[in-house]
Order: C-alpha cells, then sequence, then structure tokens
C-alpha cells in the first residue's frame, strides 16, 4: 500500500516542487517550530540546567561552589538514595502491573456488544482520573488509618487485628499503588476500549462460528490487536510510575518530606524534593535528578527494544 | 501566497515568546512602585489573618498603599521566598515561620539589617532568647518577632476524672514538675482505664524536653553537639521511656487518625503551644468544656512564632520598617492578642489586665494568656543551626519508629545519630 502511494505523488510532480520557493521547503519547520521553541526554553533548558547544577555545592540564596562529581559519589553511598529507588520500583510494579490487567478485562467487559448503559459506563471510568490527586490520598489515608480506618474496621469483623498500614514497607506500598492504580486504570481502559473497539466484529462474529469460546476469542482476536497500545501504556505508566510523588507526600502527614519515620514510601521524587526544597541543597537535588533520568532512560530502552521485537514478531 | 506570509509570522511568534519566557525567568531589578514612596508590598502565609494588621494600620496612616499577598502555608511562603531572593524580584516585609528562620539568618547577606534602621533601639522591647534566633553571626538583626506559641498541657477533665486523677489545673500541674513524672502519671492513668494517656512521645515528649535547657544541637559558636549534648540525649530517653512504658497513642501529630482520635478521646494529655488550641477546638469541637490547660513539665517551653523581615532588594525598606514599629510595639501586640489570641514576645506587657484577664471557655475558663506567657520567661536563649530542623527531624522519626514498635529502642539512638551524619554530612 506504502508503494502505490509513494510513486502516485513523486512522479507526475517532481517538477513542481523543484521550482517551488525556498520559503516553501521552510516552511514545514516553521510549522513545528513553536514546539521545538518551547521545547527547548522549557524542556532542553532546564534539563542541561540540572547537569551543570549537579556538578555545585549549590545554596539558591547563598554560594555555589563547584565540587565536581562529588555529588554523585556521595549519593552512589547513600543508603537514603538506594531505598527510595527500591520504593519506588517496587510501587511502580505494584501499581503498574494489575492496573494494565484490570484495565484489560474491564474493556472487554465494556466492549461487549449487549452491554446497557454502555455509555454512562465508559465515561464514568474517567471520573478517578479527573479527581484531585490532593483529595484521592487524603481519602484513602482515612481509609487505610490503623484506629479508625474503613478497611481495618472491615478486617476487624472478621477478627483481623487492625494493620498500621503506613508505618510498614509493604503496607505504605500497597496502599499507595492502590492509589495510583485507582486514578489511572480507568484511562488505561478507555485506550484499551478504543482499541478494541477498531476491531470489526466479523472477525467475533466468524470465531464464533468455528466454535472458539469468549476466551479464546479474547485471546486470539483482541489480544493481538492490542499489542501496539499496550506497549504505548507499558511505557507512559513506567514513565509516571518512576516519577510518584503526590501520593507519598499527602499520605504521611506528620512527616510528609520522608514519607514516615523511616521513609518506608519515600520515592526518588520525594528525595529530591526533600534535599532540593526541604534541605536547600539544589546541587545535590539535581543529582539525584540526573539518576533519575538516567534510570528511566534505561527503562524506557529496554522498553523500546521489547515493543520492537514485538513488532517484528507481528510484521 | 500564504505560505510566504505564515511563515515568518509563525517565526515572529515563536521568537517573541521564547524572548518574553528569558525576561520572565531572568530576573530584572526589584520593581519600583511608580512614584509612591508610602506604598510597599507584604507577603504573608495563611492562617495568621496579618489583614487584620495592615488594614488597621492603613486606617492609622492614610496614604500608605499595602499589597499584601498570602502566598500559601508557612513553608510554602518561605519557598517563595527563596525563589524570590535567588530571582532577584522580592517583596519589600515578609513573614517568616520561626521554623524556616535559621536557613535565612544563614544567608543573613539576602535581608537588610534592621540595626540602621533602629531595631538596635527596640530590640529590648521583646524576649531574649526570641531576638537570638533572628540575629546573624555578625550581630545583624534581620527580623522582628511578632508571635511565640509558648507551651502548656492541654488535658481532658474528664477522663481524668473516669480514671481518678485531680482535674483541678493547679493539681494536676502539680502532678508532673519533671518528665518522670509525667510518665509515672500516665501509667497510673493507663493502668485505671486502659487507655492510652499522651498522644505521641516524639513530639508531646521529646520535641518539648530538648528546647528546655541552654544547648541544643549547637554549642554557643556554632558547631554541632547534638550527639555529645546531654539535654538532647535526656529528652531523647525520656521519649523512649514514655514510648516503651505504653502510655502514648502512637498517633503522630497533624495525622489524620491524630485529628480522629483527639475527638474521640483516644488520649487524654496533647503538649499544646497556645496556636493548639484553636486546632483542638476544630478538630473535637463536641468536647467543648471538657479540656483544661496545665503547665508543661519542666515549666518552660514554645514552638512555633513568626518573624518580619525585610529583603535587600526591597524597593521600599523604610515603609516596611515603619510598618513593623507601628504593628510591633509591646502595646501594638497587646491589642493584637485581645483580637487574634496569638501571644506577644514583649514581656512588658505579661502582667497587663488585658493579657491576664482572657479566659478560654473552651478550655474550662482557663486563663490562657498567663499560663502561656509563663512559660515563654523561663527559656533561655540557644543556638540554632542551618540544619536544626533536620537533626531534630532525625531524633523525631527515630522515635516514632520505636514507638511503632518497628525500631529497636536500644540501636535508636546510634541509628538516629548515624541517619544524622548522612543527612549533614558531620
Amino acid at each position: 500500500m506504502t508503494v502505490t502511494l509513494e510513486t502516485r505523488r513523486t512522479v507526475p510532480e517532481v517538477e513542481t516542487r523543484v521550482r517551488r520557493s525556498i520559503s516553501e521547503r521552510l516552511a514545514p519547520y516553521a510549522y513545528i517550530a513553536p514546539f521545538f521553541l518551547l521545547f527547548a526554553v522549557f524542556g532542553l533548558v532546564p534539563l542541561l540546567f540540572t547537569f551543570y547544577v549537579a556538578l555545585f555545592d549549590w545554596n539558591p540564596i547563598g554560594e555555589h561552589v563547584f565540587i565536581g562529581f562529588d555529588n554523585f559519589t556521595r549519593l552512589l553511598g547513600d543508603a537514603r538514595f538506594w531505598n527510595a529507588a527500591w520504593n519506588t520500583i517496587s510501587i511502580w510494579l505494584l501499581s503498574t502491573v494489575p492496573q494494565l490487567l484490570l484495565a484489560l478485562c474491564v474493556a472487554h467487559l465494556l466492549n461487549h456488544a449487549r452491554l446497557r448503559l454502555a455509555v454512562f459506563l465508559r465515561m464514568s471510568m474517567l471520573v478517578p482520573y479527573i479527581t484531585s490527586v490532593a483529595a484521592t490520598a487524603i481519602v484513602f489515608a482515612q481509609m487505610f488509618d490503623r484506629d479508625y480506618g474503613l478497611l481495618n474496621w472491615l478486617l476487624g469483623l472478621f477478627g483481623v487485628e487492625p494493620i498500621n498500614f503506613l508505618q510498614s514497607v509493604w503496607g505504605s506500598h500497597l496502599m499507595i499503588a492502590v492509589m495510583v492504580t485507582w486514578r489511572w486504570f480507568g484511562y488505561t481502559t478507555l485506550l484499551y476500549l478504543a482499541s478494541l473497539q477498531a476491531i470489526p466484529r466479523s472477525l467475533y462474529e466468524a470465531a464464533a462460528v468455528d466454535g472458539a469460546g469468549s476466551w479464546k476469542q479474547f485471546r486470539h482476536i483482541a489480544l493481538p490487536s492490542l499489542r501496539p497500545v499496550i506497549v504505548f501504556t507499558v511505557v507512559t505508566s513506567t514513565i509516571g510510575g518512576l516519577q510518584i510523588f503526590t501520593e507519598p507526600l499527602l499520605v504521611s502527614r506528620a512527616a510528609p518530606l520522608t514519607c514516615g519515620p523511616v521513609r518506608q514510601c519515600q520515592t526518588l521524587t520525594l528525595f529530591l524534593y526533600e534535599q532540593g526544597f526541604g534541605q536547600f541543597q539544589f546541587g545535590y537535588g539535581a543529582a539525584i535528578g540526573v539518576a533519575l533520568f538516567v534510570l528511566i532512560v534505561a527503562i524506557a530502552t529496554l522498553n523500546y527494544v521489547l515493543s520492537t521485537r514485538i513488532r517484528k514478531e507481528r510484521g | 501566497m500564504k505560505l510566504r506570509i505564515a511563515t515568518p509570522v509563525v517565526l515572529a511568534t515563536a521568537v517573541a515568546l521564547t524572548l518574553s519566557a528569558c525576561g520572565g525567568g531572568g530576573g530584572s531589578g526589584p520593581s519600583q512602585p511608580a512614584g509612591n514612596s508610602k506604598s510597599f508590598e507584604f507577603w504573608s502565609f495563611t492562617g495568621i489573618d496579618q489583614k487584620v494588621s495592615v488594614e488597621d494600620y492603613q486606617k492609622k496612616n492614610p496614604g500608605v498603599q499595602i499589597k499584601l499577598t498570602e502566598v500559601g502555608s508557612s513553608v510554602e511562603t518561605a519557598q517563595a521566598l527563596t525563589t524570590a531572593l535567588a530571582g532577584g524580584k522580592v517583596p519589600d516585609l515578609v513573614l517568616i515561620q520561626g521554623d524556616d528562620l535559621p536557613k535565612f539568618v544563614q544567608q543573613s547577606q539576602n535581608f537588610h539589617d534592621l540595626r540602621p534602621l533602629g531595631a538596635d533601639k527596640i530590640k529590648g522591647d521583646y524576649l531574649d532568647w526570641v531576638m537570638s534566633q533572628s540575629t546573624a553571626k555578625g550581630g545583624e538583626i534581620i527580623g522582628i518577632p511578632t508571635d511565640v506559641g509558648g507551651m502548656a498541657v492541654a488535658y481532658r477533665t474528664d477522663l481524668f476524672k473516669e480514671a481518678g486523677l485531680p482535674t483541678d489545673r493547679e493539681e494536676v500541674g502539680k502532678l508532673w514538675p519533671t518528665w518522670d513524672a509525667f510518665i509515672e502519671t500516665g501509667k497510673k492513668y493507663t493502668a485505671a482505664t486502659g487507655k492510652a494517656f499522651v498522644d505521641n512521645a516524639a513530639t508531646s515528649v521529646f520535641y518539648q524536653a530538648v528546647n528546655q535547657g541552654p544547648q541544643k544541637y549547637y554549642d554557643p559558636s556554632g558547631n554541632v553537639v547534638y550527639s555529645t549534648s546531654p539535654q538532647v540525649k535526656t529528652a531523647f530517653d525520656l521519649a523512649i521511656k514514655a514510648a516503651q512504658a505504653g502510655i502514648t497513642a502512637k498517633q503522630s501529630s497533624f495525622s489524620e487518625g491524630w485529628s480522629a482520635g483527639m475527638a474521640k478521646g483516644q488520649f487524654a494529655v496533647i503538649a499544646a503551644p497556645s496556636w493548639m488550641l484553636g486546632g483542638i477546638r476544630r478538630n473535637a469541637p463536641d468536647t467543648e468544656g471538657k479540656w483544661d490547660v496545665a503547665t508543661i513539665p519542666g515549666g518552660a517551653g514554645n514552638w512555633g512564632g513568626s518573624y518580619l523581615a525585610i529583603p535587600k532588594g526591597a524597593a521600599n525598606p523604610k515603609a516596611a520598617w515603619d510598618y513593623i514599629t507601628k504593628t510591633q510595639s509591646p502595646q501594638a501586640q497587646l491589642e493584637h492578642f485581645a483580637k487574634s489570641g496569638s501571644l506577644p514576645t514583649t514581656p512588658s506587657v505579661y502582667k497587663d489586665p488585658k493579657l491576664t484577664g482572657l479566659k478560654d471557655p473552651f478550655f474550662s475558663d482557663a486563663p490562657t494568656g498567663t499560663i502561656y506567657t509563663n512559660s515563654l520567661l523561663g527559656l533561655k536563649p540557644f543556638f540554632i543551626g542551618p540544619d536544626s530542623s533536620t537533626i531534630g527531624q532525625e531524633f523525631q522519626n527515630a522515635i516514632t519508629n520505636v514507638e511503632q514498635g518497628k525500631g529497636d529502642a536500644a540501636k535508636a539512638w546510634d541509628a538516629a545519630v548515624a541517619n544524622i551524619k548522612t543527612a549533614i554530612g558531620k
């Protein structure tokens, strides 16, 4: 298909194209220029400036002393950094994997041909997404509370001792993961649903005639056509998941910058914020930012490699 | 041709956008209010009601224009001030909360030294230890105190009665002259009722006890001594003792559970500075008349308070200074106390009937003015350094960890000291 398009366009227009002026050739660049200029000002320059600041002992209202790579060597030996990195990865896995699986199932259900109130049900998936994160965090923190939380009250009915979610490592991670999942799974569901609806009904009908059940239809028709959008959601939720900030900041009102007394749910972005804006160590904070950048680039590359492999398998 | 016109337009727009973005971030000099030497810009934070003082001052001084901005919480205001100082576009007057002040005092070159403006003459009006916190190493005074928190213990008379403890505030104060006696009283209460006595160990015990002495985390010349200071170790051990005695509700201050526990009588006692009384009123409105206020173990204490400072780049420092002198004189602070309940920092008015006569019906008519100002008189100045709040936070974290049953009490001190070394590098 692409070949025919190409030939049709090139052959008759060769001469006119040459004659057209330079300004026309530059036009496309002008059209995309606003984005790239804004990106340069608000994206690239701050990024490069972060690398620069990371080489200093930088007090925002005091002295800036060049210290080379000292911030990075300090970072590698800092137990708080590794703790935050581990917390970030743990919360990311706990929130992303169930979220994507859940979204896949719900999208499949919402795609059912004879679903009643389809529009209402589909639109209501977006409600968590448009709710303010702060409100979400406060409500969930109350639900998971040790003494007066809804969850512990329910568990108490079955004779379970109250669980101190916030103060334990796995409990606080679970709590934040639930918040992230709740907030994002509706959005992911709609993405999946959109792809599912692009699949012609006739494929399902043909499969049904051949005797394929609901599960087999899902496995052999829906899942393969969802591959690109699954790759997309994995990439975006990875980037988002590694930058989780608001939820851990708000669940622990007593020690917000560390997410609890032993930094049990402090993520990398929260650690960055604590060092940069709590302690005024902009240089060290910038170094954490650079480390986070490297981590995200590494995981995104891994994603890219995996997704191209999947695409090749398809092709 | 349309395209030929469109290209330059798009480019021009993009360039203009870029330029305006640079102009905004680059930070030119301070903005001059157009020819009016009597107008100035004032940054405050929410919840402290500076509007009342500003309106009052404008009424008495017609022609003065004050542009008051409530930036956000006290922490957000300090962060905005940091950004403003780094960028160069600053207000003429700014309110800084006591906990955020050391970072700014350490970089005093960013602020006007208030001595040449007249702070030398009026500094004797204020409590010496309060003044010492806004005085930089070289003697520069960068802030004038607007209020302090003081310290007392708020307790539930109904719950004390159930436990067979006295309920009169004088007698209750006598139950705990020392922190050891406080813990013993707690054990009696818990034994009699089976309920927790105090909200937590980190804030209600450690944070209070550690402030009651002449030397905290730094020695007078500014060297860190947190790991060898006897006052710090004593306060830490007391808090661990309280945590292990099982008399705490394990509710960290200001958490959701803490607010709920306060309303439900989960604990009978909270260490409460004067501004906390409003919080108790909001969190537990149904407990009106069931609270009272007694003296804190050790007798003295403070938590909170704010300062007014004038940034170096201020366009109109003279107008800002005039505002400070008029609104923060002993008499003005006394009037502000009568209206808002924030404690004056000027001891000369502590015996004034306007202050001693104030009683709070929510707290069984306790004479809060007298109780809180008495707690301020016993305090001694101690050096507060740039890392004081980090050090304090790490100690409190270690105590909370033991209280929650996660940390080993025997290793808690060493763990806290190690964490502080990681955090501040010394």
